[in-house]
């Protein structure tokens, strides 16, 4: 039993370590690309057409190819660019968070474009009588009803985040799946990919619980 | 008299619909008026305009001598917005802020947008929810406000902003017909106290009752205006006659069962 016990923290100690990188992408991803995302709605609402496609173009482009693909186009395709290609260098972790903020504004964007779409005409025009701003009314009648309406689907895309940060092992970064794999090829033994899937588990438990308690608290 | 809207030559159209077709009129300080005409005869389209919700295409609206429109053309985005914020508007479907409890409701304009100090503001706040009956609702959140609560709260933030003239776009067509004369008192008392007041509406009797103009809209144009007693006993048009008896015939079903009690 004992030998149990030392093998599992042989192998869990090291895909603690990479549960740290997995966390790090995930809080990056999360804290740019839903702002990012935002700013893309506001952007295919726009009534500047230019402004517009751009948007709605990048939109249809992220969701429309692979994220391994747009891993790996940035880790090693970006630098390859002619003339920009030499400032487009990143490290393996940077260019894995350049590339999930980018995919998951897309996918961001769309929710939140949802979420205003629910919101009553009715609400704007009350908003504009009483003499706020767009901006105000943005701020402090629109986002506050939109999160909420967003919530489940955030809340849906935010623990697929998570599963996918295994895809970053591609381009090497050193996350729970990198060292779960480590351990298989080393001892011959599947046990270390139980141990990492009950390490996502744990993550996302810790998420379901986290957006339940905000749905309850945005509930009117 | 003072004339606090003056409305001179309004078109409007919505593609090849032409809504409203050369409108004038003056609203006076203390005038209660009440538009009243059948669905789709361009009253909504008229007050929406008032406020500026709809862009009018051509003519004139000042408001307290300022041009709110002036020859089709508007002014800055800015002074707008400081035209519109003296008056009020009441809409058919209240549209209150769901996230915000009655409180906030009422206060977020004026904190927001006037800066007003906490303790007036709560102060105001309160002696608004007496008057319309809600003191004790003031921490609830509007999904648990009946429709006739919802649309007195409507009211009660209206009159947050001070207003100088209050703009109802049907208060009452969205409630159940036993919810109507809570609203309707709350608008009779307004008029006690000669709050200016436009008011399109399907309520024939407080058109009559508690306004002191009437103007009968159709089809895009001002086909009489007058007294409630020019209007209601002595119509001169043809058209008017005609929807007054089926209007009047429509309503007796119901009023038999419910309203007209109380606010007459």
């Amino acid at each position: 039993m004992s030998d149990f016990y030392i093998y599992l923290s042989n192998i869990t100690l090291p895909m603690l370590q990479g549960m740290v990188i997995t966390l790090s992408v995930f809080a990056v991803t999360i804290v740019c690309s839903l702002p990012l995302g935002f700013m893309f709605t506001l952007m295919a609402r726009s009534r500047l057409k230019p402004v517009k496609s751009l948007a709605k173009g990048y939109i249809y482009v992220v969701r429309g190819t692979p994220l391994l693909l747009q891993i790996m186009f940035v880790y090693f395709g970006l630098p390859l660019l002619p003339v920009v290609g030499d400032y487009l260098i990143f490290g393996r972790f940077t260019a894995a968070c350049i590339a999930f903020c980018m995919n998951y504004a897309a996918y961001f964007a769309e929710i939140f474009r949802g979420g205003l779409l629910a919101i009553d005409k009715g609400q704007y025009e009350a908003a504009k009588v009483l003499g706020l701003t767009k901006i105000e009314t943005m701020i402090r009648v629109v986002i506050p009803q939109m999160i909420r309406v967003c919530l489940p689907a955030i809340s849906n895309e935010t623990i697929t985040l998570v599963k996918d940060t295994a895809l970053v092992t591609v381009i090497g970064v050193a996350e729970i799946l990198h060292y779960a794999k480590t351990a298989v090829n080393r001892d011959g033994d599947t046990f270390a990919f139980l141990v990492a899937a009950a390490l996502y588990l744990l993550i996302n438990f810790v998420i379901t619980m986290v957006f339940k308690k905000l749905e309850t608290k945005y509930e009117f | 008299m003072m004339e606090i809207i003056k409305v001179n030559q309004l078109n409007k159209s919505f593609g090849k619909n032409h809504v409203l077709k050369d409108i004038s009129f003056t609203v006076n300080k203390g005038d209660v008026m009440a538009i009243i005409g059948s669905s789709g005869s361009g009253k909504s389209t008229l007050l929406r305009c008032l406020i500026d919700l709809e862009k009018a295409d051509s003519g004139d609206i000042i408001m307290e001598g300022k041009p709110l429109l002036k020859d089709g053309v508007y002014p800055s985005p800015p002074e707008i917005r400081a035209i519109i914020m003296k008056m009020g508007m009441v809409f058919q479907h209240f549209n209150l802020f769901p996230h915000l409890t009655v409180r906030q409701n009422l206060e977020l304009a004026p904190k927001v947008v006037k800066k007003e100090e906490t303790a007036a503001m709560n102060q105001r706040c309160e002696a608004y929810l007496n008057k319309v009956g809600l003191l004790e609702r003031i921490d609830a959140m509007p999904s648990t406000l009946s429709g006739g609560e919802k649309q007195r709260v409507a009211i009660a933030r209206a009159l947050m902003m001070n207003p100088d003239i209050l703009l109802f776009d049907e208060p009452t067509s969205a409630l159940d017909p036993e919810l109507t004369g809570e609203v309707l008192n709350v608008m009779q008392s307004l008029a006690n106290e000669h709050m200016t007041m436009v008011v399109v509406t399907h309520e024939m009797s407080f058109a009559r009752e508690v306004a002191n103009k009437v103007v009968f809209m159709d089809s895009g144009t001002i086909l009489e205006e007058g007294s409630p007693e020019d209007i209601f006993i002595h119509p001169q048009e043809k058209r008017t006659q005609e929807f007054l008896s089926s209007i009047l015939r429509e309503q007796k079903k119901t009023s038999k069962k419910y309203r007209l009690k109380k606010y007459c």
